[in-house]
């Protein structure tokens, strides 16, 4: 660490291994009830388990984000940040308003969260990932407007390099495309097609700009080879993103009421999505094979490497499984889907978080370069067990999603969704219990925090 | 073989593909925005089915259901459900007012959201609606 | 030394490497996009070739030859511009951006005869692949011509010369990749049936 203010990451750092661990437990939550329909019902009932376990995914992402972006900006900038004390103020207040929102969601029913909060005024609420309270999401502008200008602000007094200029585009399309949830019209393909200009042009969007930076900037630091030839890589990554996933929310566009060149539209172009996700593996391995140096933190390069791994086989291979139309047809809407959600989710994003927590947090805790070897290996056991677990979950509900399409979307009798699912418990009690090794994973994961401190740093091997 | 790879080079792509990119899709989106009358069932958009959508989201009914198979697996697809009952709101009507209001032992259930009759007419307008969007023959089945 | 070598073996690719990343993934799109099509016209083959038959065939073939000699002058202008001859060189790059604009006149000229028929994306499914073929291809030629133009600009300004003219090379094979396209659009989507 070079700077002083990069010492902000760290609160938003804690804050999102804590909500990573909400979003687990609910997850687990929801599991179950797939299995026990009557589990916690009703005081938990499933819609709002998976609100907790949905919106406390988006939010320690950002909050991952955001810290990212304060640990590296300043050092990428050569400068202090902006203003560090505004970083403290905008962390308290998304924490609380993120810590309000899920006492929302579990202390009284969502009809009547929507009431308080005067969703009638600006209806915003209710629909998928955006159930939050329509004042959470003004709160969550005035955050992302705060923290775009602490960024802006360091970005413009310091050096401008391509990781910055690339994170920035990213941040900023995150916070335009999120005024599109206040966009809630009563005409309902409306309202779906603008949806997805949210969901599908964050994940597919902006937010891989934000992957590709945050990994640019820990493959320099950990392999030490030439910014040159990483930033140009960076750019041709992720214009690759833009060319293939813009046209490529077509393939949400199918079946929601559009017109039907969206098939083919979408089709074509999402066929093209898994390409980014591809180089951006190969990229990482050469990288770090032509490394001009061995970093002593052998945790993080692996979750760096891993997570280009996992995101491409679950953005990238599990996403293209069903996205031409015709597959589309039968599988949209089904286990498949959350098959594929999970592995892209946790591949690209989660663990791409993960990859900066393990590069820069030892940094933020007064190590010189990396955590002491007991440390690391505790990190790089709960890595495997995370991994093995999340891929594990990804067949087992791909499986459980081909057996549905089969029973209730082909043939002559298709059954109907709730015998269907009965059918599939064998596959969601194998989940559930995949979903127990996830947690023991994350529990080694959090220990390897308070493990091994007092012992000295993992040195290069000679 | 001696080959030049520079950062600007990239770097011009990068701008030019991602603005080239935004630029078709909002072309695209200007068509389809000009094209949805004819497909979307806006000639049924009641006051009473904007008031069935707005209950819709007001209990989260996306976090168990899909709608035109978006939303949660957990419950079944909402978006044909009026023509799996008979092309009539009757059922869906008597099946939000009967719900238990501690669920089923071992079974998934949906709450009991205690609307009233007014409201279960709303809400049932609101999935007649929907099932009535031309979604190019979607789903396959009436099990959706 | 290392100059003359250069000029014994001139380096390949010529223009920048990224262009040529660029100019494969956007080959990549047009060739799913040109076998949908082709698939799809296997399957109603009757509908396509009725359709066909009410494009303007006069106006596509005077497209043609315009990409064609607008490839032409670019070719002169690297000639030139190897040669050292900066000023030689923009007078065919804009020559070039000549044939690009006539393309593009003649192109909404059919694109307005169309609409005014009220023909749009959603019409039929051989409308639907000769407008999004089209029209992706002709926003190409529109990016083609930023390109050039900003090639050509710093030409004016001198910015190139015989040892370091990379930036000519690229903003021309990018160019001829749009020629290209549309030599396998034309007889496909205009002449074969």
């Amino acid at each position: 660490m070079q700077y002083q203010s990069q010492m902000v990451a760290k609160p938003y750092f804690i804050a999102a291994i804590g909500l990573f661990i909400l979003q687990i437990l609910f997850g687990l939550i929801m599991g179950l009830q797939y299995v026990m329909g009557d589990f916690l019902f009703p005081e938990i009932p499933f819609n709002v388990a998976r609100m907790v376990h949905t919106n406390a995914l988006i939010i320690w992402l950002l909050m991952g984000f955001m810290g990212a972006a304060y640990y590296l900006v300043p050092e990428e900038s050569e400068t202090e940040l902006f203003s560090p004390r505004l970083a403290l103020i905008t962390f308290w207040v998304f924490l609380g308003a993120a810590g309000l929102t899920v006492l929302g969601y579990l202390l009284v029913p969502y009809s009547t969260l929507a009431e308080i909060t005067g969703n009638s005024i600006l209806p915003t609420m209710g629909r998928e990932f955006l159930e939050q309270p329509t004042i959470t999401k003004i709160g969550i502008v005035i955050v992302a407007l705060a923290f775009l200008f602490n960024i802006g602000m360091t970005v413009l007094k310091g050096r401008k390099t391509a990781i910055t200029l690339v994170l920035l585009i990213g941040l900023l399309g995150l916070a335009v495309l999120f005024l599109f949830s206040f966009y809630n019209p009563d005409n309902l393909v409306l309202d779906k097609y603008f949806w997805w200009w949210v969901v599908h042009l964050w994940v597919e969007g902006g937010w891989e700009l934000i992957l590709g930076s945050i990994l640019a900037f820990v493959l320099i630091k950990v392999t030490g080879v030439d910014r040159e030839v990483i930033e140009k890589w960076l750019y041709i990554i992720i214009a690759m993103a833009l060319i293939s996933g813009i046209i490529g929310t077509g393939h949400h566009y199918f079946w929601i009421g559009v017109p039907e060149y969206w098939q083919w539209w979408g089709s074509i172009f999402s066929a093209l999505e898994p390409l980014p996700f591809l180089m951006m593996t190969l990229f990482a391995f050469n990288m770090v094979k032509n490394r001009r140096r061995n970093h002593p933190n052998k945790a993080a390069v692996m979750w760096a490497l891993g997570t280009t791994v996992l995101a491409f086989f679950g953005a990238g291979v599990w996403g293209f499984m069903h996205t031409l139309a015709p597959v589309n047809y039968y599988t949209h809407g089904s286990q498949l889907t959350a098959a594929h959600g999970h592995l892209a989710f946790f591949g690209a994003y989660a663990m791409i978080v993960l990859t900066i927590i393990s590069y820069a947090m030892p940094l933020l805790r007064g190590r010189k370069a990396a955590n002491s070897a007991l440390s690391q290996k505790l990190e790089i056991w709960s890595f495997l067990l995370m991994s093995s677990s999340m891929v594990l979950i990804t067949l087992l509900l791909t499986t459980a999603g081909v057996k549905q399409i089969m029973l209730q979307r082909m043939g002559e009798h298709p059954l109907p969704f709730m015998q269907v699912q009965e059918q599939l418990a064998i596959y969601f009690w194998l989940r559930e219990g995949s979903g127990m090794l996830f947690l023991i994973g994350l529990i080694i994961y959090v220990a390897s925090f308070f493990v091994g401190n007092s012992e000295p740093e993992a040195e290069v091997a000679a | 073989m001696n080959e030049v790879f520079t950062k600007s080079m990239a770097r011009n792509i990068f701008y030019g593909g991602g603005v080239f990119f935004i630029l078709l899709f909002l072309a695209l989106t200007f068509d389809t925005v000009q094209q949805l009358p004819k497909l979307d069932n806006r000639a049924a958009l009641t006051e009473q089915v904007a008031h069935g959508k707005a209950l819709w989201e007001e209990n989260n009914c996306i976090g168990c259901h899909t709608l035109l198979g978006e939303g949660a697996y957990f419950a079944p697809e909402l978006g044909n459900v009026y023509q799996r009952y008979g092309n009539s709101t009757a059922f869906i009507k008597a099946f939000l007012m009967t719900r238990p209001k501690e669920g089923v032992p071992g079974r998934r259930s949906m709450p009991q959201f205690n609307f009233t009759a007014e409201e279960r007419e709303a809400i049932a307008e609101f999935l007649k609606y929907s099932s009535q969007i031309n979604t190019a023959g979607w789903p396959p089945t009436i099990q959706g | 030394m290392a100059t003359l070598a250069q000029q014994d073996h001139p380096k390949y690719p010529p223009g920048d490497l990224a262009i040529w990343i660029f100019i494969l993934a956007e080959l990549a799109v047009f060739a799913i996009f040109f076998a949908s099509y082709a698939f799809t016209r296997m399957n109603h083959v009757e509908l396509f070739n009725q359709f066909q038959q009410q494009l303007d065939r006069d106006a596509a073939l005077i497209n043609t030859l315009a990409l064609i000699t607008g490839s032409y002058f670019v070719v002169r202008a690297v000639a030139a511009i190897r040669e050292g001859a900066s000023q030689i060189c923009l007078r065919w790059l804009l020559a070039a951006l000549g044939m690009g604009c006539l393309f593009l006149v003649v192109k909404s000229a059919e694109y307005s005869h169309h609409f005014s028929a009220g023909i749009n994306l959603s019409t039929n499914s051989f409308y639907m692949f000769y407008l999004s073929l089209t029209f992706f291809h002709f926003m190409h030629v529109i990016m083609g011509m930023v390109i050039l133009a900003a090639v050509a600009l710093k030409a004016r300004r001198g910015g190139y010369s015989i040892e370091d003219h990379t930036g000519v090379e690229t903003g021309a094979a990018y160019w001829h990749m749009v020629d290209l396209v549309w030599l396998i659009l034309f007889p496909l989507v205009y002449v074969m049936h």
